[in-house]
């Protein structure tokens, strides 16, 4: 009997403490995919807060980066059922999720808070958008290309003033309905582990809007991203000035979100309720890496110096050296959220409902939530966004002046930049 | 009516696609539901038959004593009464199906499974370190399982 | 001032009176409609679900952690082999303190190896360092505020009417919220069918005049069970909320368990 105990023992040797027998699997129920998941949908939302900026506050600085905002926003939203997909243990039963949707999950909702977000608020406005666009080029392009805007007009080739005037209208109406969407875009997600009562790490009010904060930090890192990649690619020059505003807004949506993830962790050493002192010992010991150095150092403390230095110093650090400082601070902000999203959703389960244990998990290459997967549904994005920008963002428009990102703005007078 | 017509065209266009999109959507739903869901709960009626409807595997003391009467009454006259028989036979529904079918052989472990002493165990549960109790294997040399109070 | 405010009151209890007469008959007959869906169940025949309320208590202070339960339950429901249980038995040893440390007791060691299936080894202290010790079989709790039926996204886990929350196999997409929603780690997801899956009280059995099997096999009657709706005062359970004073696990989260605890201490999650 004794050496029936052992030799069970022995095959799980990877937690520490009492773990409930259910939690002593090899992997933790919600893997790589679920980190995924909310970094996706975080750089969706965030992207297209960076986007309602031009519209709704009239940040005119970043028009250079609008359109591609937009469709930044809209490749990862593309992808970002992916993973949700690929996790589910029948995948090819998700529909029932937008047929008897339990409106007491917030899981739930996501079928049509993600119909609606993609429908409803991106798509139209990125048609209300090029709409003009589209019935020129249309006219002009040939072959498939010219199929496909000619299908993207609806049919309709009305470009008078009015016309126009109308889709802008439009276009900053659903900006406006966009924002409170994005925000229950992700907000949901954050939502999904703010209510798990049952988990301490988890279960928090404030989980929502960490989650909100952080996707807005990271989607402004991603468009300053994408931003000089497409530059650097078609070797033109970034316009510094929309650059400048964009570091601003990154480095104080940073500050809020650093704030706010800091009064996260003051409240829970403060209060050091049931479970701190198991939750401190797993963060310590199996988050040391992704924590303190990928999540707070990196992703945080470094960028925010290097963002606060340029804010403070800008007129006198040379444009050169401010390009790649931004680029620098925007990569290291996509690695800490990423890091962040890591933290929690892993770190959840890293210890055990007991309170008594904790386990470790060594991911692996292969499989459904191995380091290609998650490489995978990371590029995935990127090329569709490649595709994207060769047909909405060319460099050479059929015969249309639009589009360029780097059209440099007239040179304006110091009273006309209300811009902060 | 023309207040409907005088819409700009571009807007005409998106309120009918968005009305095929909403009313694909409840067509749908309507057709994609299962049949008895909602008949108690928000949860597919049906489940419960379902999941009432597993076999057993397990055949219960009753079981056993419609054609093992006597051993039956024998254990419930001594202590081991509260003991299921399948909690050392083994489970019982396929023997209770097809009587060809054997049982589960008995082995040592089933005794000291539950007698090895543990302090984790209460005190009034008798209860013996095996190895000093007894160097063999056989518990049933001393000890009569079904009359277990009958120790000599 | 008095008559238009007696009219008004008097027009309105008119009103109230006539608008009841014409809605009871219709609210007999909704209720009636409630009660024929009830009846026509597809439960096995003759099982009406709203004619029982199944109860389980436990009463740690009788368990010998032979570990007969897990094996049944494995064996009953083909739960797969591994880190997978419907039910366990977890051991709590607590030691003596260090002498001269001023400390009332010493450290809780807790384990369940392989859930207890094949019994418990030697504990992980001497025995004289041993203060208390004791066994405590888990289960799915029942929870009267289930915070896993309120998370499933669609509706494939549930508050059956007669007390067992269940799992409806061939709707579960798989997706985990559930079992990371349960505060006592009492669901899993098959490695087999992929789904969620949990201790259904055995309600294949149940509903066929059977016991669930852990409380078929367990030799000492830790695990008491019964319905409610049915359970006389000579009931063991009846007798059970009778004689003991109970606790519930993680009574903070508000789930409001319908499994009570005898027997057990403060260390007990």
């Amino acid at each position: 009997m004794n050496e029936a105990t052992n030799v069970v023992l022995e095959l799980l040797p990877h937690f520490e403490g009492y773990v409930y027998p259910n939690e002593a699997t090899p992997q933790p129920l919600w893997s790589v995919l679920i980190v995924l998941y909310p970094y996706i949908t975080g750089l969706v939302a965030g992207a297209f807060i960076m986007a309602s900026l031009v519209r709704v506050f009239n940040v005119r600085a970043l028009e250079p980066v609008y359109r591609l905002s937009l469709l930044t926003a809209f490749a990862f939203l593309l992808c970002a059922p992916l993973p949700l997909l690929f996790h589910l243990g029948q995948p090819q039963r998700s529909f029932q999720v937008m047929i008897t949707p339990h409106l007491t999950s917030p899981m739930a909702i996501f079928g049509f808070v993600y119909a609606w977000y993609l429908m409803a608020v991106l798509l139209l406005e990125l048609w209300f958008d090029y709409r003009r666009d589209f019935v020129e080029w249309s006219r002009r392009a040939g072959g498939w290309k010219g199929l496909l805007y000619r299908v993207l007009t609806v049919g309709v080739d009305d470009v008078s003033e009015a016309s126009v005037d109308l889709d802008r209208r439009m276009g900053h109406l659903l900006s406006v309905v966009g924002i409170p969407s994005a925000f229950l875009l992700h907000g949901y997600v954050g939502f999904i582990f703010g209510s798990v009562k049952a988990n301490p790490w988890w279960g928090n009010v404030l989980m929502p809007i960490i989650f909100i904060l952080s996707a807005i930090v990271s989607g402004i890192a991603l468009c300053v991203f994408n931003y000089q990649v497409l530059m650097w690619v078609r070797r033109r020059t970034t316009d510094i000035r929309c650059l400048d505003v964009m570091g601003m807004f990154l480095f104080y949506a940073l500050v809020v979100d650093a704030g706010v993830e800091a009064l996260d962790w003051i409240h829970r050493v403060y209060s050091a309720e049931e479970g701190f002192q198991m939750m401190h010992q797993m963060a310590n010991e199996k988050l040391f890496y992704t924590l303190n150095l990928g999540q707070a150092l990196l992703g945080t403390l470094v960028p925010a110096l290097l963002l606060g230095t340029l804010q403070l110093l800008r007129r006198h650090i040379p444009e050169l050296a401010r390009r790649r400082i931004y680029f620098a601070s925007a990569v290291l902000i996509l690695v800490g959220v990423l890091a962040m999203r890591w933290n929690v959703v892993i770190g959840g389960q890293l210890f055990s409902k007991s309170l008594r244990g904790v386990m470790s998990y060594k991911m692996e290459f292969a499989g459904m939530e191995g380091w290609f997967m998650g490489a995978f549904l990371l590029m995935l994005p990127f090329v569709i966004l490649t595709v994207l920008i060769r047909l909405f963002l060319p460099e050479h428009p059929p015969g249309g002046k639009t589009g360029l990102p780097d059209a440099a703005p007239p040179p304006r007078l110091a009273s006309q930049t209300g811009a902060p | 009516m023309n207040r409907f017509l005088r819409l700009p065209p571009q807007i005409l266009r998106l309120v009918l696609l968005a009305l095929g999109i909403v009313g694909s959507y409840a067509v749908a739903r309507h057709f994609l539901t299962p049949p008895s869901f909602g008949e108690y709960g928000f949860y597919r009626g049906a489940a419960l038959g379902e999941v009432a409807a597993r076999p057993a595997v397990l055949a219960g003391r009753e079981a056993c004593a419609e054609c093992h009467a006597d051993q039956v009454t024998q254990v419930a006259a001594f202590s081991h009464k509260g003991l299921s028989c399948e909690g050392c036979h083994g489970a019982g529904q396929v023997h209770a199906d097809n009587p060809d079918v054997a049982m589960e052989k008995l082995h040592y472990s089933h005794c000291v499974r539950c007698h090895e002493a543990n302090p984790a165990r209460p005190k009034w549960h008798k209860q013996v370190v095996a190895k000093d109790h007894y160097p063999g294997d056989k518990c049933t040399e001393c000890h009569v399982p079904h009359a277990p109070s009958e120790v000599p | 001032m008095k008559r238009p405010v007696t009219r008004r009151k008097l027009l309105g209890g008119v009103a109230a009176a006539l608008a009841g007469a014409i809605l009871a008959p219709a609210a007999r007959a909704a209720k009636a409609a409630v009660r024929k869906v009830f009846v026509s169940s597809d439960a096995p025949k003759g099982y009406h679900p709203g004619d029982h309320q199944w109860a389980m208590a436990i009463d740690a202070g009788r368990c010998i952690g032979c570990g007969l339960c897990v094996e049944a339950c494995k064996k009953e429901n083909n739960v797969p082999e591994g880190p997978y249980f419907r039910t366990w038995i977890e051991r709590y040893v607590i030691t003596r303190p260090q002498p001269g440390s001023g400390e009332s007791r010493g450290p809780a060691h807790v384990d369940s190896p392989n859930g207890g299936m094949r019994g418990f080894p030697e504990p992980p202290v001497p025995k004289e360092e041993i203060q208390h010790a004791f066994f405590v079989p888990k289960l799915c709790n029942l929870c009267r505020h289930s915070p896993c039926v309120q998370v499933c996204p669609v509706g494939a886990t549930f508050d059956a009417p007669d007390g067992a929350v269940l799992i409806d196999p061939k709707y579960c997409i798989g997706c985990g919220f559930c079992i990371q929603a349960c505060p006592y780690g009492c669901r899993f997801m098959s490695p087999v069918t992929h789904t969620a899956e949990k201790c259904t009280l055995c309600y294949h059995r149940i509903t066929r005049g059977l016991r669930p099997a852990c409380v078929e096999v367990c030799p000492t009657e830790a695990r008491v069970f019964g319905d409610l709706k049915h359970a006389g005062p000579s009931d063991p359970i009846r007798q059970f909320y009778e004689r003991n004073k109970v606790q519930t696990l993680k009574p903070h989260l508000g789930t409001e368990p319908r499994v009570f605890y005898a027997g057990i201490d403060k260390e007990v999650r």
